[in-house]
């Protein structure tokens, strides 16, 4: 199974029966997977006419109660930014992949990390926060995939897979743990008729005085329980590094193979990789900043996740990075190269403290 | 209305001597349908052509990285929105020629594929088309997103076997009829919509010649056979195009200012299973329990083939 097809199976597994899609390479494996399976577990399966009308399918999928998804790659999910924001404001669990390409404008169609700001910032207008998750191999592919679908109900609102072209298109084994289902509350709010109860109402339009503010307090709130509860990381070698590398998704992959290597050289290397980037772990790595312990970000854009890095150390320690743009994707040994040359760096030296 | 300039007759000779502005080079698949009719479409043309495409696989192939097979003016902007690209592009043309800074006769054309024509790009053609740009917009129809792996599109006909409307046990390919855009077109009322084939070479021709001279938004759709999407033989663009043609599944007809007029009507109408038996997207069609599609399809085109002649000048 390819990556995409892993999350389109483990979506249907964990109870997706709506998914609305459209055609855009390095996702068509979702869509033509669900063509057929979709059907085959008694869901729906529509190609949509364009990418806003899918997102909005979902959108009335998901206020009739349904575990619905959509997935799109880059430009498509900008197409989307509109619906996910509504989504977001009318407080609609969904699921929604991204399998990242290169950009900006139509860009290249290979691997890419350049939506990280999308994802995570909000992308679409207003003060909203996504759930996301980045995968950094086909087993997380899987787990995340259900447990997007959860936290989505928990917290009525929409969660996306922000994964790239690379992993998407991967072939390598897993174990397709079954799924699980956790104590959920009860969907007491979603549109199924109202015959023998009152009426409710799914909207994102607040027009009296203050109501939009309570509205926004309401969900910030939301994002602080996010914040709290739902920040996911993993780390190799941390405790005695001297230089820990941070990175997620596929980057992390490729830095864990040069971290390995680099360990095995004797050097005091770490890696710290967070998986979910919105809540960003920030407490984690600001524990983690002294004066002797130096940070590389190291992703596959001109310097995003860096940003939230930066902000999470405080100046406690020095941050570096290293990005490749575009699509382009780099070497183990490449990475490896520039870990060597941050150990060595000297600040006073440097104009700045990227290297790229 | 400004008289229509007569214009001289096509002859092989003719073109012979014209350049060539879509050059070799491209990287679209042997056989494909879509460069034939942007060569055919720029050698029919007298003025200087401005030409605009949405995504896909015109697109993409013919502007791989520094390289580029167009010797004219192109544009590019998204999938969505190629009808807007090009009403800003000739809404900026206007200005120039009010202000005398530009003074050649310059013609706005568009080259689609269905996916950005009949599904994602409609809303910005019939905007464009409302609104009255002086422009032909021209779509490349290959029944399917060819460019992303022929996911189905609302161009596809019926039955037939796509990536997101696959054959199975229970489902017999797509299951819907295709979209009649060149009616939904000719219903904005605009001054030329017209259907054409690259079988029949002189009839589209003749057909961008006149819409050319004609001021105001044009339409035209014109069947591009695709081997890959189709599951065809690489040479048979040309003979599927014809039977197409043949078997009144794309009938060449025009519509000029309301009055629908029949281009080219076959001596002998085939049945539609000489269209269908070539393409291995339909091959599931003949096996015994899917009989009924092809009867269907069948009652389609003849329901549709009567409507036009009906409706059609004498």
């Amino acid at each position: 199974m390819k990556g995409n097809e892993v999350i389109a199976e483990a979506a249907i597994q964990a109870g997706c029966r709506f998914y609305a899609g459209y055609p855009i390479t390095p996702q068509n494996e979702i869509p033509e997977y669900m063509s057929w399976r979709m059907p085959e577990a008694g869901g729906v399966f529509i190609q949509a006419e364009s990418e806003l009308a899918a997102i909005n399918m979902v959108y009335g999928a998901a206020a009739a109660g349904t575990r619905a998804m959509t997935s799109s790659s880059s430009p498509g999910i900008s197409l989307k930014t509109e619906g996910i924001s509504y989504l977001a404001g009318a407080e609609l669990p969904a699921v929604i992949v991204n399998v990242q390409r290169g950009g900006p404008g139509l860009g290249n169609i290979s691997g890419s990390q350049a939506d990280y700001f999308q994802a995570v910032k909000g992308g679409g207008h207003g003060d909203y926060k996504l759930l996301v998750y980045a995968p950094f191999n086909l087993q997380e592919m899987w787990d995340l995939t259900m447990l997007a679908f959860d936290k989505a109900d928990e917290y009525r609102n929409p969660v996306m897979i922000l994964t790239d072209g690379v992993i998407g298109q991967m072939i390598e084994p897993l174990y397709p743990t079954p799924y699980v289902r956790p104590e959920l509350p009860e969907k007491d709010w979603i549109l199924d008729g109202c015959k023998n109860r009152e009426p409710r109402m799914i909207k994102s339009l607040y027009m009296g005085e203050g109501e939009l503010e309570m509205r926004n307090l309401i969900l910030q709130r939301k994002y602080e329980k996010m914040r709290e509860k739902e920040v996911k990381f993993v780390g190799y070698h941390v405790e005695d590094s001297e230089v820990l590398v941070v990175a997620f998704g596929i980057a992390a992959r490729i830095a864990l193979s040069s971290v390995r290597r680099l360990r095995r050289d004797g050097f005091k290397v770490g890696l710290f990789r967070p998986v979910t980037l919105f809540p960003f772990p920030e407490k984690e790595l600001s524990m983690l900043a002294e004066e002797n312990r130096r940070f590389i970000t190291i992703e596959m854009n001109a310097g995003q996740m860096v940003e939230d890095v930066k902000l999470a150390i405080n100046g406690k320690s020095k941050v570096l990075f290293y990005g490749r743009p575009g699509g382009s994707i780099f070497t183990p040994e490449e990475v490896q190269e520039k870990i060597q040359q941050s150990l060595n760096y000297q600040p006073h030296l440097a104009k700045t403290n990227l290297i790229l | 209305m400004a008289p229509v300039r007569t214009l001289p007759v096509l002859t092989l000779k003719e073109l012979s001597k014209k350049e060539d502005l879509f050059t070799h080079g491209h990287r679209l698949c042997s056989g494909c349908g879509a460069p034939i009719v942007v060569k055919m479409v720029l050698f029919a043309s007298d003025h200087p052509v401005v030409a605009c495409s949405s995504t896909g696989c015109l697109e993409v192939s013919s502007c791989i990285s520094q390289h580029t097979a167009w010797k004219i003016p192109w544009i590019h902007s998204a999938f969505e929105n190629a009808a807007a690209t090009v009403a800003g592009v000739e809404s900026m043309y206007r200005v120039l020629k009010k202000k005398h800074r530009i003074n050649k006769e310059i013609k706005f054309v568009t080259f689609c594929g269905d996916g950005g024509t009949y599904d994602i790009g409609l809303q910005s053609l019939s905007g464009a088309m409302e609104r009255g740009h002086d422009m032909l917009y021209i779509c490349y129809d290959n029944g399917a997103y060819m460019n992303t792996g022929i996911q189905r599109s609302s161009a596809t006909p019926l039955g037939a076997d796509t990536t997101t409307s696959p054959v199975g046990s229970v489902i017999p390919g797509k299951t819907q009829q295709r979209k009649n855009l060149t009616r939904i077109m000719a219903a904005h009322d605009i001054p030329y919509v017209a259907q054409a084939s690259i079988s029949h070479w002189l009839d589209l021709m003749k057909k961008v010649r006149k819409a050319l001279e004609i001021k105001g938004p044009k339409f035209m759709n014109i069947l591009s056979p695709c081997n890959r999407g189709w599951r065809s033989r690489t040479d048979d663009a040309i003979l599927l195009s014809r039977l197409a043609v043949d078997t009144c599944y794309w009938p060449l007809y025009e519509v000029e200012n309301g009055a629908i007029r029949i281009t080219f009507k076959p001596k002998e109408k085939k049945p539609i299973v000489d269209f269908l038996k070539p393409q291995g997207r339909f091959k599931h069609l003949f096996r015994p329990e899917n009989e009924w599609i092809i009867k269907k399809f069948q009652e389609d085109v003849d329901r549709e083939w009567e409507r036009l002649q009906k409706e059609a000048l004498p």
